[in-house]
């Protein structure tokens, strides 16, 4: 199937987002020529490499609901409808032509649901991510109990602009099967799985990793020889990604190995709304506070860093934990498994999506309070024993996640829609 | 059996069926409801023997003028919540069922954490981004959410529906109108005319004070609103055409001047889109009785006055004024649209013809009018129509049959889960 060049319209309120290396890739490997609507985006030094040749930034303003600070839970779906007319005044203001194919995600706020009002005719396809369910997944089955009912009610209310994206696209699209099936029964059938990929790291680096370990180096502080190295990577480190559980069992292990240091990547400010209780509040001073660590110094934070020092990291590492409550797997986790380390994540159904327990990586019961500390323990005891996981790991990302193998399905799709909207 | 309905106003479409499922079959039917309506008002019997219970009344839930197109989610949440705190205040009201009206999406978001039963979604309609309802009048001047509002207007319905146990519309093409993914959820039920009221037979020649003289051939209108998706200006242009050519006809308006739908007042800048056609036009005015809004019993009598009734709805929700038309066997010309012709067959039991073409219709409005014996036998079989197919008498046996099988299956164990196709919910 041939994969023609075309010209595509994306919008997503933030830059890059999910889309931005999709956009990308397409534009280096395909030829595309994409414009690119968002509402923020990040610093220049983040953009992907064909921002400006091929790719064309496009920023919009948002009014009403969406300029507030924080609105009230029942005016979500009002600050998405300001998100998807800002995009449309820019777009009927610059006019972008022509336009074979739309794609959008609107990540709980907005994209392009009034872009068909600008251009009717193209095919839309939309990205979609999560679905909220009012007491289960994420964080919601341990809080939803404890919290204001508005919390549940915002939770039953929260789906509106999914709702309305859903039947006004052509194609709906979700990166995997958990999340295929966390949508209502009627729009399964309709929602196509595919992932959008994990970057490779480059070159590939082709030494052992039991040779690698001998000249570690993190964020500039040296690895001393005979050190085991656990990592957690995550945008914050917040509860939704079980940092609280990676501090509880990197304590306990901290205790029990002399040789282990812990690397920890994100920011410590949670910035998803979903933890009611402690958005916007640092969650690593919060868990301090509660229980000291047993060693601080053998606890490396490196913050939100730039995607090589994560690279670095991931090359480092003996041991990654992903202890997440339920939510869409975080890239961090692939980024892991492509990195091939060996990795030991929480139980929950979309982790078992992309690990087989026990051949790509391990999973743990986090019902039992020491399950994950003593999977980690038995790791770190006998690493060689368990890198076959790690290698299985990489090779399981680089056969079904990689955006070699995610990225020309999904051209092969979007150039199947521009032909049939044309007519052939 | 204990059935809690829920709608805007009352008696609206659940108070008869209320009020019958009590006097017929004992059934326990309470209501919540935040007005009583004018347009049908409430009878004695209903006050006095269904369990009613007033929700409060916001300042937003007065009326929904001047709320911008991106607040009514949020009205509707707001109105959720209502209907929350007000069960919640309740604790005796706990039904086997609840019935909720879904015309700008039925406030039960929110239910399922109070109530263990099964929630019905009454499906009135599914807004389209064209060619059907409020994007339909194409030939009017553009108003500014023409393009947005019909984009989002369908979340609140989205929302309820996707967290309901089952639901029904009125008529297939009201069901048709929702996405085709929900078509298994949703049964057809008619709400039920009220044949006995809207009946065939003499009524006293007069119209309020005025008598009218023999000979005068009556034509009627009748909509809630006298607005442009029920065609209102396009009946006033064949009128002044029939005026022309014939001396004997008073027409008779029923409706109020208020705009329930659509974006008249921004296609015309004029509050009232009765004033602005009829300022747009030499009507003789003398020729024709605005009644405003009226008691269904006075309607009815109009109705068995009237020699053709004129319906020219765009395509949209069908007007109970059409039913009670064909009830009392009046000769209905109507748009040729396909909810129009759910009901109507040309030339069967009522004459259809293009919503726009003036000429036809003021051609075939003369035709009638100069036979009325000629063309009585499709009042007949208009009759015959709804006694059969949509009086009470024949909708309110399947709808309680509805009922009662939703009930059974239990909150979660509905026809939702009953149609779904088990091979789709793999997760992999």
């Amino acid at each position: 199937m041939a994969q023609d060049p075309l010209h595509v319209l994306w919008v997503e309120p933030h830059f890059p987002g999910r889309l931005g290396a999709v956009a990308d890739w397409l534009v280096r490997h395909r030829g595309y020529r994409c414009w690119f609507y968002c509402h923020t985006a990040e610093a220049r030094e983040h953009w992907p490499a064909s921002v400006g040749r091929g790719l064309e930034l496009q920023v919009f303003g948002v009014g009403g609901a969406a300029r507030e600070q924080a609105v009230a839970w029942s005016r979500t779906l009002e600050r998405s409808l300001c998100y998807s007319y800002g995009c449309w005044e820019v777009l009927e203001a610059r006019r972008p032509r022509p336009i074979d194919l739309i794609v959008g995600r609107s990540a709980g706020l907005g994209s392009t649901l009034f872009a068909p009002v600008y251009a009717p005719a193209p095919p839309r396809v939309n990205l979609f991510d999560y679905y909220f369910h009012p007491r289960q997944n994420d964080l919601a089955a341990e809080i939803a109990a404890d919290t204001a009912t508005a919390y549940v009610h915002w939770r039953r209310s929260a789906n509106a602009i999914e709702l309305l994206d859903l039947e006004q696209c052509d194609l709906a699209w979700t990166p995997t099967h958990w999340q295929r099936h966390l949508f209502p029964p009627e729009y399964r059938h309709d929602l196509w799985v595919q992932h959008d990929g994990i970057a490779s790291a480059g070159p590939a680096d082709n030494t052992p990793r039991n040779v690698r370990a001998a000249r570690r180096s993190l964020a500039g502080r040296v690895v001393p020889e005979g050190t085991r190295v656990i990592s957690f990577v995550a945008r914050s480190l917040e509860r939704l990604r079980g940092f609280d559980r990676f501090w509880h069992t990197a304590n306990a292990l901290l205790r029990a190995r002399a040789d282990l240091i812990c690397v920890i990547v994100g920011d410590p400010v949670v910035q998803r709304g979903l933890d009611v209780q402690h958005h916007n509040q640092d969650y690593p001073s919060y868990l301090r506070k509660a229980v000291a660590p047993s060693d601080p110094e053998r606890l490396w934070f490196l913050g939100r860093t730039t995607p090589s020092a994560v690279a670095e990291v991931l090359a480092a590492s003996d041991l990654h934990l992903a202890p997440g409550r339920p939510y869409p797997v975080a890239r961090s986790l692939l980024e892991a498994m492509a990195a091939g380390c060996v990795v030991l994540a929480s139980d929950t159904a979309p982790h078992r999506e992309v690990i087989s327990d026990g051949q790509t990586g391990l999973l743990a019961d986090v019902a039992d309070p020491d399950a994950l500390y003593r999977r980690a323990l038995s790791v770190l005891d006998d690493l060689a024993e368990h890198r076959p996981l790690g290698e299985a790991a990489a090779e399981r990302v680089r056969s079904r996640y990689s955006q070699e193998v995610c990225l020309p399905v999904l051209a092969e799709r979007f150039s199947m829609m521009a032909a049939t909207r044309r007519g052939e | 059996m204990h059935v809690l309905f829920l709608h805007d106003a009352f008696p609206a479409q659940f108070g008869r069926l209320g009020l019958e499922l009590k006097r017929c079959h004992g059934w326990k039917c309470s209501f919540l409801v935040q007005s009583l309506s004018s347009c049908p008002t409430p009878t004695t019997e209903m006050l006095e023997s269904l369990d009613l219970h007033q929700l409060p009344l916001s300042a937003e839930h007065r009326s929904s003028d001047g709320i911008p197109w991106p607040q009514i989610f949020g009205m509707y949440l707001e109105q959720c919540q209502t209907v929350f705190d007000a069960v919640r205040a309740r604790p005796n009201l706990r039904p086997d069922l609840v019935v909720a009206h879904g015309g700008r999406g039925a406030p039960t978001l929110f239910l399922k954490d109070l109530l263990d039963c099964p929630i019905i979604n009454y499906c009135e309609y599914y807004f389209a981004t064209s060619h059907r309802d409020i994007s339909y009048r194409i030939d009017l001047p553009p108003a500014e959410p023409a393009p947005f509002f019909p984009r989002c207007i369908n979340a609140p319905t989205l929302a309820s529906l996707v967290d309901c146990d089952a639901g029904y519309s009125a008529t297939h093409w009201q069901k048709q109108s929702f996405p085709a993914r929900f078509h298994s959820r949703i049964e057809v039920h008619f709400d039920g005319i009220d044949t006995a009221l809207y009946r065939p037979g003499p009524a006293p020649r007069r119209i309020g004070e005025a008598s009218l003289p023999q000979g005068t051939k009556v034509v009627t209108f009748v909509a809630r609103g006298l607005e442009s998706i029920r065609g209102f200006d396009l009946f006033m242009q064949v009128a002044a055409r029939i005026c022309r050519q014939r001396t004997d006809v008073l027409f008779v308006v029923v409706g109020g001047e208020e705009i329930h739908y659509g974006w008249d007042k921004l296609h015309t800048g004029s509050p009232s889109f009765k004033q602005w056609v009829l300022s747009q036009g030499d009507h003789d005015l003398s020729r024709f009785l605005f009644l405003g809004r009226i008691l269904p019993e006075h309607l009815a009598d109009i109705l068995r006055l009237s020699n053709l009734h004129i319906y020219l709805s765009a395509p949209f929700v069908v007007s109970w004024s059409l039913f009670n038309a064909m009830a009392t066997g009046v000769p209905v010309l109507a748009s040729d649209v396909p909810p129009v012709r759910e009901v109507v067959e040309n030339g069967v039991n009522g004459l259809v013809e293009p919503l726009f073409d003036i000429d036809r219709l003021t051609a075939v409005a003369l035709e009638v009018l100069a036979d009325p014996a000629g063309f009585s036998r499709l009042g007949k079989a208009a009759r015959r129509t709804i006694e059969e197919t949509y009086s009470i008498e024949s909708c309110i046996p399947p709808i309680k049959d509805f009922f009662e099988r939703v009930a059974i299956l239990g909150a979660g164990d509905s026809i939702k889960e009953l149609s779904r196709d088990p091979s789709r919910d793999r997760l992999v």
